[in-house]
């Protein structure tokens, strides 16, 4: 259309016009990007620990994001309930990272320099760690603490992990998948790093177990038509799918083989970051069957995990539950075991918390206790497999304190 | 023979979906030349709204009737509020629809949780014909789709209201001085395209879970088949819609889907250096 048609509505940029747009942009400014500060509730006597969390509460990646800021809330009116840390109350600074790497970079450096944090809690995906790991641990020389499950050989000083590694997630799962699935393994993914890392390692266990990979195919994140794929695991008498696919597109790839008769036939889907809150991704009925392996699940029902899930439900409702497969777990487990670290380290001070994190361990906790392993800033945990029957998980096989087999 | 027929339908369908989300920004982009960049958001109200009714005890096949009525109106508020400031600046516009689609998106995700929902489709299942299974769901899409072509065949060509807005396209100024109520004709215009992206977010939301992002995933390409249809006329974006979801169904079968998915965009790129004014342009006198 061209600017003849409707000059109508052509407007000359005149001084009051001037004056709301400029108006406009500064409360637009003063608004803010969304940083939040949780103040400790009573009267202290003594300046706050700041714990900055840095997490996605928007953007695609905001299912995980928003549990682990509503765990972090959580955890942290615990501590301050319970008389602090060191006669310190603890003040959460929350920052949203929008599933953007770039205005994360931004954001965890106002943590660091502008709020002088003690510690930083975050990040979901690992190009949200690999983008906001240096401006935190290198040139911020904070403490940093990833919670999800993630693909492994994360080795950074400083950096401790607490949610489950490839070795967690495979080393028992894999050969339940042979006994209770086939042999015949088929492996859709997202092209991104965890889907690749995370089949490197898990086609060697197959392998090792008498398994055979068919087929291995990377997928656009964002792909939503998997038919030529689902016909070639229909032709090639595929017996489990072990599906690295994420959201949305998984629910169509999942669709597709139900109608297919994947299930009917014997197949059986695998998928290791489905949890309770991915279970509403597709209709029960097409994912009957479907197995995982994951650190916790409300089914284990076991008496510390069921208090932490009802606490949490009581106070953020039934949207987004507390569930494994986003790193809720990991950042419940994180901010324990620092928080742990701290008392016995007597101090906030990056070297000190760091050298107690490293041999700190949690008598309990969602799915039970657990225990860094020295020197390799990562967590033996205990680990179980689940199948979904109806829309719910069944825990069928649990495993103790599970080495993390990373950075050895 | 065996793999033939059920990549022969798979194709039919994706296509089919594809086409009807493009029908929408087709509409809108060619009648009134406002490139709509909040269509993926229509599209997500459309199959939001199947998903509260459905939660709210609604049956999905009423769900899916309301939902292209509850998005046009949403559009139409839209029009008369927003998008007719816009009409002057197709580059603002362009600006403006994306900031309108970015608040509708958030705010949705805020509704969901981040998290991803599914409705059961009203008719759900497989149906089998010895070996080859072919979606019920799927087949209900293939036959709305080529129903809604039908209707807008003859909305646009056959009918009084098609032919001011046919006239309001060539020749606003002109059209006006006629007495057709350009504005009004723009209102409804876009309003249709709303809906339409409605009725393709209430005909997905069975096939791909419910999540924000759900329509940008698909904004891109259907960018792609309005431009490489030609702006200017409805069959355009059909015919680009249709080379563009049938190869992007079809190349997954013989070659890497990653590369299948870059693939897409150089043979449309090919034909657009080829046929500039889009395929099915009559080059105008």
């Amino acid at each position: 259309m061209s600017d003849k048609k409707h000059n109508d509505h052509l407007e000359s940029y005149s001084r009051r016009l001037f004056a709301q747009r400029t108006s406009l942009m500064a409360g637009l400014v003063a608004l803010g990007g969304g940083s939040y500060l949780l103040q400790p509730k009573g009267a202290w006597a003594a300046d706050p620990i700041k714990v900055g969390i840095a997490t996605d509460l928007t953007g695609p990646i905001s299912w995980g994001g928003i549990p682990n800021a509503n765990v972090a809330k959580m955890v942290i009116e615990e501590i301050n309930k319970g008389g602090g840390l060191l006669g310190r109350p603890l003040q959460m600074i929350l920052e949203d990272t929008a599933t953007n790497e770039q205005l994360a970079v931004t954001k965890v450096r106002k943590l660091v320099t502008q709020d002088k944090v003690d510690v930083v809690f975050g990040g979901i995906t690992s190009s949200m760690r690999n983008a906001i790991k240096d401006t935190i641990v290198n040139r911020g020389k904070t403490l940093y603490i990833y919670p999800q499950l993630y693909e492994g050989k994360e080795c950074t000083p400083n950096l401790f992990c607490t949610g489950p590694s490839p070795a967690q997630q495979c080393d028992t799962f894999i050969p339940w998948l042979i006994k209770n699935g086939g042999k015949k393994f088929y492996l859709p993914s997202a092209d991104y790093v965890w889907p690749h890392t995370l089949n490197e390692y898990a086609k060697k266990v197959i392998k090792k177990h008498g398994g055979e990979v068919i087929g291995e195919e990377y997928f656009p994140v964002d792909h939503t038509e998997y038919s030529a794929t689902v016909n070639k695991i229909m032709t090639s008498g595929v017996n489990v799918v072990f599906n690295t696919t994420i959201p949305p597109g998984v629910g169509a790839l999942f669709k597709q083989l139900h109608e297919a008769g994947f299930g009917k036939k014997g197949g059986r889907l695998a998928c290791v970051y489905y949890d309770e809150n991915a279970l509403g991704i597709t209709p029960a009925n097409e994912i009957e069957g479907l197995a995982t392996c994951l650190d916790y699940f409300s089914a284990i029902n076991d008496p510390m995990g069921a208090k932490i899930f009802n606490n949490y439900k009581a106070q953020f409702g039934d949207k987004s539950r507390f569930c494994a497969g986003g790193g809720a777990t990991g950042m419940w487990r994180g901010l324990m075991l620092w928080a742990e670290a701290v008392k016995e380290a007597k101090s906030v001070k990056r070297d000190a918390v760091a050298a107690a994190l490293d041999h700190a361990k949690l008598s309990d906790g969602p799915g039970g206790g657990c225990e860094m392993v020295p020197g390799t800033r990562h967590l033996k945990m205990n680990m179980y497999i689940a199948v979904s029957k109806g829309g719910q998980y069944k825990v069928v096989e649990s495993s103790k304190m599970v080495a993390p087999g990373e950075c050895a | 023979m065996n793999s033939i027929l059920p990549f022969l339908f798979d194709l039919l369908a994706y296509t089919a979906v594809f086409v009807i989300i493009v029908l929408g920004l087709g509409v809108i982009a060619s009648m009134m030349g406002i490139f709509n960049f909040a269509h993926g958001e229509f599209l997500l109200l459309g199959a939001y709204s199947v998903f509260f009714l459905d939660r709210a005890g609604v049956p999905p096949w009423m769900g899916m009737v309301c939902a292209p009525i509850i998005v046009g109106v949403v559009g139409l508020f839209l029009e008369r509020f927003a998008i007719r400031r816009f009409y002057a600046t197709p580059v603002v516009a362009m600006l403006g629809t994306y900031a309108i689609g970015l608040v509708i998106r958030e705010a949705v995700r805020t509704a969901l949780g981040g998290q991803f929902y599914t409705v059961v489709a009203p008719l759900d299942g497989p149906i089998m014909f010895g070996d080859l299974s072919i979606s019920k769901w799927r087949t209900v899409v293939i036959v709305v789709t080529l129903l809604v072509l039908l209707g807008c065949w003859i909305l646009f060509k056959k009918t009084n209201f098609g032919l001011k807005v046919r006239a309001a396209l060539e020749n606003p100024m002109l059209a006006r001085a006629s007495g057709v109520a350009v504005n009004r004709v723009y209102s409804a215009t876009f309003a249709f395209g709303a809906a339409l992206a409605g009725l393709a977010g209430a005909l997905m939301v069975p096939l791909y879970p419910l999540n924000a992002d759900m329509g940008v995933t698909f904004l891109i390409k259907a960018f792609l088949a309005v431009m490489l249809g030609g702006v200017g006329g409805l069959q355009g974006s059909v015919a680009g819609s249709t080379l563009v979801g049938s190869i992007s169904a079809a190349l997954p079968w013989v070659i890497k889907p990653v590369v299948a998915d870059v693939m897409v965009f150089v043979i449309a790129i090919m034909v657009v250096k080829i046929r500039p004014d889009g395929l099915l342009s009559k080059r105008r006198s």
